[in-house]
């Protein structure tokens, strides 16, 4: 199981990345990359620990007395979420700056010297959000539950 | 003259802004707040007084889309009601701040009374449908803060719930009601929920109304609320309840503003309903009420119940007024609006000095009171005579223009009609008995057991002696109040201008007569006045079973009992029965739905389908059968993998990438959960019970009956091609959206909104996840 999640999860990844930035055009999105985000996630803390990123990746002391809401990975997905909340809310007041209804989207092409012809659509800012809420809320989910 | 917005928003804004500021004011000077709220009602009462003279409809859009706007409509009712209601406002904070010396919470305290001095300018001027329910239910709300201030007093929440149940669910009546009218008003095209355009263009709207048949509803609705607002038969036991609140509290809520809002209300749609059934109802009502309130207050035994019932009672004459068709009656209304709130706030200012100084409120312990409270004696007299209607006191005026509606009234009609000028005439004996025996604490002997009577501070018997130099100043000069301002008033609610001169009769006629026999009789049996009373309250001890507040009670425990015998059931703390309740009211739900609005079961059509998606789909309904047989969790869990997997093929195949990449990801996280939790799980349950499986295996029969329903009515009837929402979103996703995946498109563009909406479920879920568990410990279950 360790050997396989060790190969499977930054390919995953990978595919979570860039199903998320081909998502305007081609299939994909916010979501589900961030579902396939957090399927990685959950691959390591069933194959490892929910504490194995802290110590054994990011290398920190794991206070073991807390209780799992004080948890330090916790603690991170929530502001996680929250984070990804203030994004999408944001790009929708972004909007009303522009005197558009909340929540309206544009996009523009740019043309990079190296990648040829980009789109930017202000729909990848709502998009991030999106990604963030997802993995946020369903890995808080995931840690607490699988602490249990 | 047009008014000006600006003078508006301000009189009624101001108010709500103090409102907000108070608790922060609170802690820094204390109780001494109460002096901001004084000088806040006196800015607004000044903002309202420029406003005299003016007339006409000032509005800023609020929701273009629906043509809601914050529209203000000035005019001679609207105008006597908000000087009525900051005028007082500024007499009760004055009082409020030696009243309520010492007593907590007073933040809280100030904060409603000023929040509710804001709601009832606004239920004055309002001229928007919606506005005009939002302040409505406003003063209902606070009202509700203000009667439960004693918050830990079982009585006081008793009351305060009682308050609230009667005139929210009035105020729901109302909801109701307007939402009528703005439908007439769209059909009429004049702006929905435009009330200024509705009374001007009153017949047409009318005419739309009665041609719907909605003429009626429309009437009763609006007269429930009315009635539930203004403490009408038999709506009327809060009122009495809601005397728990401090004193300033019932001067200003609950006799000069709030209970006046019914009344205020059915004069302002009185032209737009205005005929034979209005007066059926309406002066019925207002009848019946003037009658039961004034024999409840004769046998009242506390000074504030009495004042309350008298209240209702006095309610009861101004709704009956507005009731009658002649010109007379609304001027009796406005007029008796206008010298009510004077005498029945003094009054009740009254009444909280005698609890104050003399420490008891029972009206059989206080007696003599003169002594020790001259000036208050003074004030008491001007006021309960006037309340009696006493010649030449500011009240005979209005209750004499009444007779004479009723009169004129029963002469048009004859017959049964005369019951109307013969039951005002009954219901003013009584208010003769109860007005006299208000007066009687002050004069006569004062009871031994009766302590040491305080005098009155100056603060406390100021603001109610300003109102009697009010009633007193009518009484001398009737005319100068009714040519400022309740003519106007009077003419808003009639459909012709009113001009009427009140003076003291000089010669007989019939209403003359009405006022001679109500006089004479009253004072004759003032005497027996505790003969009577102990002949009513045997009256109403026998009569007790059909109490409107028995029925209440028997209602509310009726209502308890239903909930706690569901909760039992619903609510045993364990999850299966709850997914049990949520599944089976959800399909009930919409399956109601479907049978409210369409008709016919949809016919499936026959497409072609492919070998694969049968294949495929063959797959997934073995899958899910094995799923229920399956022996370990292991082996459930896995099988419900092959039929998410299978239905993520049948994606594909039915060409919806994004569903399928979907449906995949999460099927994967799925096992990936159950993987998580699978040691948590037992390993064994017990036996069977069938009855258990008979009722799980009818909810799974009802659940995907329901989805398979639904799915058949979504689709559409036959192949047309793409609907126009769908090509509506292909043509204009990259153009606009500047994406080629149209799913995408639409999830972050065109319906962004739901999409936010769908992350906020995410983290209320992550949230209640995250409560759930680390709260359990908590020791909250005991």
């Amino acid at each position: 199981m360790r050997t396989t999640a060790r190969i499977v999860v930054p390919i995953i990844l990978v595919v979570a990345i860039s199903l998320f930035l081909q998502g305007h055009s081609l299939p994909g999105g916010g979501f589900i990359g961030g579902v396939l985000t957090v399927a990685a996630f959950t691959l390591i803390y069933v194959a490892y620990s929910l504490d194995y990123l802290e110590v054994g990746v990011l290398d920190r002391e794991v206070d073991y007395d807390r209780q799992i809401g004080e948890h330090r990975t916790v603690t991170a997905y929530r502001r996680l979420f929250k984070f990804g909340l203030a994004v999408t809310v944001g790009s929708g007041l972004a909007a009303l700056l522009f005197d558009e209804p909340f929540l309206s989207q544009d996009y523009e092409y740019v043309h990079l010297p190296l990648f040829g012809e980009i789109e930017l659509a202000s729909a990848v800012v709502f998009d991030i959000g999106i990604f963030c809420v997802v993995v946020g809320g369903l890995l808080t989910i995931f840690s607490v539950v699988g602490a249990e | 003259m047009e008014p000006q917005l600006w003078v508006l928003t301000v009189a009624i804004g101001l108010p709500f802004v103090a409102a907000v500021l108070t608790p922060l004011f609170y802690r820094v000077v204390g109780e001494r707040v109460g002096y901001l709220g004084a000088a806040v009602a006196t800015v607004s009462f000044g903002l309202v007084l420029t406003q005299v003279g003016t007339e006409g409809t000032v509005a800023t859009p609020w929701i273009p889309s629906h043509d809601v706007a914050l529209r203000f409509h000035v005019d001679g009712l609207a105008l006597l009601f908000a000087l009525l209601a900051s005028g007082i406002g500024v007499l009760i904070f004055a009082y409020a701040t030696t009243y309520m010396h010492g007593m907590p919470d007073l933040g809280r305290f100030y904060m409603a009374l000023l929040a509710f001095m804001g709601s009832i300018l606004g239920v004055a001027f309002a001229a928007d449908l919606l506005v005009l329910f939002l302040f409505w239910e406003l003063t209902s709300v606070t009202s509700f803060i203000l009667i439960g201030y004693h918050t830990e007093d079982a009585s006081s929440q008793y009351s305060a719930r009682m308050a609230m149940i009667i005139t929210v669910g009035g105020g729901l009546c109302l909801l109701v009601g307007l939402l009528v009218l703005a439908v007439a008003a769209e059909l009429a095209g004049v702006g929905a929920f435009n009330l200024a355009a509705i009374l001007e263009n009153a017949e047409t709207i009318r005419a739309v109304l009665e041609a719907n048949g909605l003429f009626v509803p429309a009437l009763v609705l609006v007269t429930i609320a009315a009635a539930a607002k203004s403490a009408q038969v038999p709506l009327y036991f809060w009122l009495p309840g809601a005397m728990v609140a401090p004193t300033p509290v019932s001067a200003f809520l609950h006799s000069a503003t709030m209970v006046k809002v019914g009344v205020y209300a059915l004069g302002r749609v009185r032209p737009l309903f205005h005929g034979p059934e209005w007066m059926f109802l309406v002066a019925t009502l207002g009848m019946l009420t003037m009658t039961v309130g004034a024999i409840l207050a004769v046998l009242a035994s506390d000074i504030k119940e009495l004042l309350a019932y008298s209240t209702a009672s006095h309610l009861g004459l101004m709704i009956a007024g507005f009731g009658f068709q002649t010109h007379y009656g609304p001027e009796a209304g406005a007029f008796h609006l206008f010298n009510h709130a004077l005498f029945k706030a003094a009054l009740f200012l009254v009444a909280g000095i005698i609890a104050h100084e003399a420490g008891s409120r029972q009206i059989d312990e206080l007696g003599g009171l003169w002594r020790a409270l001259p000036v208050t004696a003074a004030i008491t007299a001007v006021a309960t005579l006037s309340m009696a209607g006493i010649p030449p006191f500011s009240g005979f005026y209005s209750k004499e223009i009444l007779f004479e509606a009723a009169w004129e009234t029963a002469q048009a009609g004859g017959g049964l009609a005369w019951l109307y000028p013969a039951t005002a005439v009954f219901a003013s004996i009584f208010t003769v008995l109860y007005s006299l025996r208000f007066l009687w604490l002050f004069l006569g002997e004062k009871p031994e057991e009766l302590g040491t009577v305080h005098r009155a501070p100056f603060t406390l018997f100021a603001p109610p002696a300003v109102l009697a130099v009010g009633v007193a100043f009518v009484s001398l000069l009737p005319d100068v109040a009714i040519g400022f301002l309740v003519d106007d008033a009077a003419s808003a609610a009639a459909l012709e201008p009113v001009a009427i001169d009140a003076k003291i009769p000089t010669h007989l006629s019939g209403p003359v007569a009405m006022s001679l026999v109500t006089i004479g009789v009253g004072f004759a049996a003032f005497p027996y006045y505790t003969e009577i009373r102990s002949i009513l309250a045997r009256l109403h001890g026998a009569t007790r079973r059909t109490h409107p507040v028995t029925v209440y009670n028997g209602l509310l425990g009726a209502t308890d009992r239903a909930s706690a015998a569901i909760s039992t059931h619903v609510h045993t703390g364990q999850i299966r029965t709850y997914v049990w309740w949520l599944l089976a009211s959800a399909c009930a739900l919409t399956v109601a739905g479907y049978a409210s609005t369409v008709t016919g079961l949809p016919t499936p059509t026959s497409a072609e389908t492919p070998v694969a998606m049968i294949l495929v789909l063959g797959v997934a309904v073995f899958a899910a059968i094995a799923v229920t047989v399956a022996e370990s969790h292991v082996t459930g869990v896995l099988t419900l993998g092959i039929l998410g997997f299978m239905v993520a093929i049948f994606y594909i195949l039915a060409s919806g990438p994004d569903l399928a990449l979907t449906q995949l990801v999460v099927e994967t996280l799925l096992l990936l959960i159950f993987l998580l939790v699978i040691e948590e799980l037992p390993a064994f349950y017990r036996e069977l019970e069938w009855g258990k499986v008979l009722r799980d295996a009818a909810l799974s029969v009802f659940v995907g009956a329901t989805a398979f329903v639904s799915v058949l009515y979504a689709a559409p009837a036959e192949d047309r091609g793409l609907t126009e929402t769908a090509s509506e979103y292909v043509d204009t996703a990259v153009p606009e959206g500047g994406g080629t995946n149209i799913v995408n498109v639409i999830l972050t563009d065109f319906r962004a909104f739901d999409t936010l909406g769908e992350s906020i479920v995410i983290v209320i879920a992550a949230l209640s996840v995250l409560v759930l568990v680390t709260m359990r410990d908590r020791g909250e279950t005991q």
